[in-house]
């Protein structure tokens, strides 16, 4: 194996790209993630907060200490991993880590490995999706994916703009990513419109360092009341309303996960 | 085999080591510093938690090669008053997890030099104790000086 750290984004020529590492290295040393070539991009891409506009290579640590950036992401940096995490981790890195399902990280033949059934439907799926879950079941672990999508945050990439929701799309039988990012592409910058307030509460199985069971971000932006959810689909879910929640497909073992997303909305919502 | 140049506690190593291979491994086989401990080897524990430039990092999940930092590891914290803090406090059952707790803590005292029991459990939470001295561990970072 090799690692490039190229001084300029002209220099980038394919390799697995790699930030903090913290997703990277455990995937590659699983045989998860497959590499000739690293290529460590800390070099190219921005770091810091200026303005409403956010370098994805600031850290999730950089982050949880900033009074620039609305209080949802603070909180939901804040509340992701542990502070060794926190201190490696990027922002960029966070919005595409993969799926914490243990079917998919004990490499079972599941749909999201291009194999033929989700395991989780029919086996252990207690910490899975309650919505869009038919064809793979995984809850999206990133608490800052959820802010930013309440937030309705925007990405800068090396080909493009989009709109937060667009960086994630459902795996199908056709196409097995979650995420719309193309081969060689680098996300750049976060750029964030005026908020007028925002929240981001999570539920855990303790109360520090986990992985959201439910993660619940909300924020008025522009007059509008906007929620974003993690750990409750495949990919960072919007959800419309409260009573969205009601048209829920939770499996038998992800019922409870309805009744805590509830009540965090509510609770989010009174603090808004 | 890749050449590798790391700094240690203030001493530098001149290494070879394959890009693959983490800072971890690197620190106890190729270095021969072994107070470093590797429990989970994934990033959920905090046993192998070691400085770059002071911020308290998994080395069991860095690659040894994209680290450009100083290292500062358990055997660097030598004279620090936190390890005759945690025998005060008698903070060390099986000892397994006491490198990566002091390695921790030293960094924030040095950052906050008189923390809370809030400041100690929110920045302390990435070091897990299988044997549950958490209390001591408090105890021993709240008197730290004394
Ligand atoms: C044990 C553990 C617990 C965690 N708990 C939580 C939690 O509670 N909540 C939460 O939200 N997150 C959690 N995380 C996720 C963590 O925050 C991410 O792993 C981290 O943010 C990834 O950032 P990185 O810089 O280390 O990414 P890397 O590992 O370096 O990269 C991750 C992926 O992103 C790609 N990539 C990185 N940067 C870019 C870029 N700029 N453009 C294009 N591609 C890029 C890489 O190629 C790779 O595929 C946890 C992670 C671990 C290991
Ligand atoms: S939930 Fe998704 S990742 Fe997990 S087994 Fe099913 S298809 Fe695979
Ligand atoms: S050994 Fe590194 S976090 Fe457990
Ligand atoms: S003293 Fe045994 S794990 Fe902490």
């Amino acid at each position: 194996m090799e690692l490039l750290r190229p001084s300029s984004l002209d220099d980038l020529n394919g390799g697995l790209m790699i930030h903090g590492g913290t997703e990277v290295v455990p995937l590659l040393r699983d045989g998860i993630l497959k590499a000739d070539t690293l290529v460590d991009i800390r070099g190219i891409v921005p770091r810091g907060v200026k303005g409403n506009r956010i370098g994805v290579g600031t850290t999730l640590a950089e982050l949880e200490g900033s009074t620039a950036i609305p209080e949802a992401l603070r909180e939901a940096c804040r509340l992701a991993a542990s502070p060794q995490l926190r201190n490696m981790s990027s922002i960029g890195g966070n919005l595409l880590q993969s799926t914490r399902c243990w079917y998919w990280r004990l490499k079972y033949p599941c749909h999201l490995h291009g194999g033929d059934r989700c395991h989780a439907r029919e086996g252990e799926h207690r910490e899975h999706a309650i919505f869009a879950n038919d064809y793979c079941a995984s809850a999206h672990p990133s608490d800052v994916a959820a802010a930013l999508l309440a937030l309705d945050a925007r990405l800068h990439t090396t080909k493009r703009e989009l709109p937060i929701a667009d960086l994630y799309r459902l795996p199908d039988e056709a196409d097995r990513h979650v995420t719309t990012l193309e081969p060689g592409e680098v996300i750049l910058e976060l750029e964030l419109p005026a908020v007028e307030a925002s929240v981001y509460l999570k539920a855990m199985d303790r109360q520090r360092w986990a992985f959201p069971q439910v993660g619940v971000a909300a924020a008025r932006v522009a007059g509008e009341v906007r929620l974003g959810l993690a750990g409750v689909a495949p990919i960072p879910w919007l959800l419309t309303g409260p009573e969205a929640l009601d048209a829920a497909t939770p499996l038998p073992r992800t019922a409870w996960k309805v009744d805590v997303a509830r009540a965090l909305v509510r609770r989010a919502l009174d603090r808004l | 085999m890749p050449e590798l140049s790391l700094t240690v506690n203030e001493h530098r190593y001149e290494v070879e080591a394959p890009i693959e291979m983490s800072l971890a491994h690197v620190l106890r086989e190729v270095v021969g510093l072994t107070g470093t401990k590797i429990a989970c080897n994934e990033g959920h524990c905090g046993a192998c938690t070691v400085q770059v430039d002071g911020m308290p990092t998994l080395s069991c999940i860095t690659l040894a090669h994209t680290v450009s930092g100083e290292i500062t590891t358990i055997e660097g914290l030598r004279d620090h008053p936190l390890i005759d803090a945690f025998v005060r406090a008698d903070a060390v059952q099986c000892g397994f997890c006491t490198p990566g707790q002091v390695v921790s803590a030293a960094a924030l005292v040095a950052a906050n030099p008189s923390p809370t029991i809030d400041d100690i459990r929110h920045t302390m939470a990435g070091n897990i104790c299988r044997c549950g001295t958490y209390p001591r561990i408090e105890e021993a970072i709240l008197h730290w000086r004394d």
